[in-house]
């Protein structure tokens, strides 16, 4: 049988397109590493591609950490990722296993309105938002954001949920009746754990999404000592009009980037296959 | 008696599982959205003693304002700019890390999705260095092979700077359409491959033949997704980059809307903003979806 490959050339110059982005990608990363550990002087002598000089500037860390406050907005992002997070799995979880296990009047037509409220922009919820928790005095407050946050995961997770508990046998649910547990013991002892790798893999996606949010956090919080991660790293940048301090950037760069790098180093598989479910419409 | 019992604890049940999520969702979502179209047809400071109806005046404020056409033109050429950038180049790297054995595609295959775990905003300053025009890369790097060192302000031009936005935006969605096309290329059988090979066919021939057709209907949708985050969500690039600078000339409609609203507190203006954002939105979905139909392909 003739196995048709590729032009050794071809594949070569393939190699080299994916090389070229893979440091693309890669180099940027080394570069914020590089240039958290610089001063100002060195940014406008050298070059953007050149070495720190010792003695190399880690004071850049903790001068941010406190003068910039990201010790706090470290804390806030974390505070709101995991309620969003958990609040959102929660909520998600038990109206994906009702509408995926159970017949009722009005099932499908809650299922259409989770998915179709996929298709609406979020911008144009922003200003209603804005009064709303305003009204409810969650302004410039972390629970706020955390109400917010899980709701915006509501239908993804919804949507995947489903798909993972439709896919669990149906004998499991019979037996735990024939041992005599209830419609909720079911769900909690023997449906929830089997969906586990569905869980942890909507749980991680939305952790990377609450994570780096900036529209909602921008609207919803305008106090320095409550921003998260991206907000205050946005306002540092505006800042930088009025004093320059590149190193300090880099750095709060940093903080922001290397905790999301850990988890996507950890948990690739489960991103890749919720994103995967959750596309595949 | 019994029966009636199990009846209604299931319905109970259902009920306790069903409505404290729709209800949370009803308040911070469907609510949200419903009030967005009731606003959009008052002229409103954000104060609830000022909110005069002014009916459909606010629409067609948006059809003569300058700012707001051109912001529909950016989105547009956001759009148009990101599908065609990623779907080539996600299409591309798919096919080179399935089906032309590439040592180390794993590998490549984690690296390249890096960028879209990472915060918009992040991409934002990232690229804004890449940009800066003292001390950024892209000037160092022309530098070298000029005379006079080169200070091009590259997000400082009302005529070009939205062309800036299209590499740090294309840069981070590549990955997670690139994972999406090679999920869809893996499930396509092997044996329809090996058919081709024993029939002489190149890989160029297998990939217009095969290939193509068969994840068609998942390019459709990451066509239509990218178009759908790049009109909701490039607010956020273009926000970090250039502020809709210089002079508006980079503003989408996003942008716009969180300027009018929030910044200039026209809170009905903004709200018929965000009417225009989910109509065009919509409108350009159908159209899509009409302009990309195609037979489907079953295997057989």
């Amino acid at each position: 049988m003739v196995q048709r490959t590729v032009h050794p050339v071809v594949k070569t110059i393939f190699m080299a397109l994916l090389i070229l982005w893979g440091i693309s990608v890669i180099y940027p990363l080394i570069w914020t590493f590089m240039d958290a550990l610089k001063d100002n002087q060195q940014f406008y002598f050298n070059m953007p591609w050149a070495f720190p000089e010792l003695p190399l500037h880690w004071s850049n860390f903790s001068y941010v950490w406190n003068n910039y406050n990201f010790g706090k907005y470290f804390i806030n992002s974390i505070l709101v990722t995991a309620g969003g997070t958990i609040l959102g799995l929660v909520l998600a979880s038990t109206t994906a296993y009702t509408i995926a296990r159970y017949k009722f009047m009005g099932g499908k037509a809650l299922y259409l309105i989770y998915i179709s409220s996929m298709m609406v922009p979020f911008s144009l919820a922003l200003i209603p938002l804005f009064f709303l928790m305003n009204d409810l005095g969650l302004i410039n407050n972390p629970l706020g954001l955390i109400l917010v946050y899980a709701s915006n995961t509501l239908a993804f997770g919804i949507f995947v949920l489903i798909g993972f508990f439709r896919s669990l046998p149906k004998e499991m649910e019979e037996a735990a009746a024939i041992d005599g547990a209830g419609y909720f013991g079911t769900f909690f002892r023997i449906m929830l754990p089997l969906s586990r790798s569905g869980l942890i893999s909507v749980g991680i996606i939305n952790v990377l999404d609450i994570w780096n949010e900036f529209i909602v956090g921008t609207i919803l919080v305008n106090d320095p000592t409550r921003y998260t991660l991206p907000i205050g790293l946005a306002a540092m940048q505006v800042e930088m009009q009025y004093k320059t301090e590149w190193g300090p950037l880099f750095a709060g760069l940093l903080f922001t980037i290397v905790p999301v790098l850990v988890v996507y180093m950890f948990a690739q598989r489960h991103i890749v296959s919720g994103l995967v479910a959750g596309a595949v419409k | 008696m019994k029966l009636g019992g199990a009846k209604l604890q299931r319905k109970l049940f259902i009920a306790a599982f069903i409505i404290p999520t729709f209800l949370y969702f009803c308040l911070f979502t469907i609510y949200p959205i419903l009030q967005a179209l009731y606003n959009s047809f008052f002229d409103w400071s954000g104060m609830s003693q000022f909110k005069d109806y002014v009916g459909l005046q606010n629409f067609k404020d948006l059809l003569q304002d300058p700012i707001m056409l051109n912001a529909i033109g950016n989105d547009y050429f956001l759009v148009a700019g990101k599908v065609i950038g990623i779907m080539l180049i996600a299409t591309f790297f798919a096919i080179a890390l399935t089906r032309l054995r590439i040592r180390g595609a794993g590998f490549f295959r984690s690296i390249f999705f890096i960028p879209n775990v990472l915060s918009v905003v992040v991409v934002g300053v990232l690229w804004g260095f890449i940009y800066n025009p003292q001390i950024g890369f892209l000037n160092a790097f022309l530098s070298l092979f000029t005379k006079e060192p080169v200070t091009i302000n590259w997000l400082g031009f009302e005529s070009h700077s939205i062309w800036m936005l299209l590499p740090p935006t294309i840069w981070a969605g590549i990955g997670f359409y690139m994972i999406l096309l090679i999920a869809a290329i893996t499930n396509i059988p092997e044996s329809l491959y090996e058919a081709a090979d024993i029939e002489g066919a190149g890989q160029w021939h297998q990939f217009w033949h095969i290939s193509l057709p068969l994840v068609w209907e998942q390019m459709k949708i990451s066509i239509i997704n990218i178009m759908m985050t790049t009109l909701n969500g490039s607010f956020v690039i273009v926000t970090i980059m250039t502020a809709g600078g210089p002079d508006n000339s980079t503003q989408v409609m996003g942008s716009y809307l969180y300027q009018q609203a929030f910044k200039q507190a026209h809170f009905g203006y903004g709200a018929s903003i965000g009417i225009a954002i989910l109509t065009t939105s919509l409108v350009t979905t159908l159209l899509l979806q009409w302009l990309l139909r195609r037979e489907q392909v079953e295997v057989s």
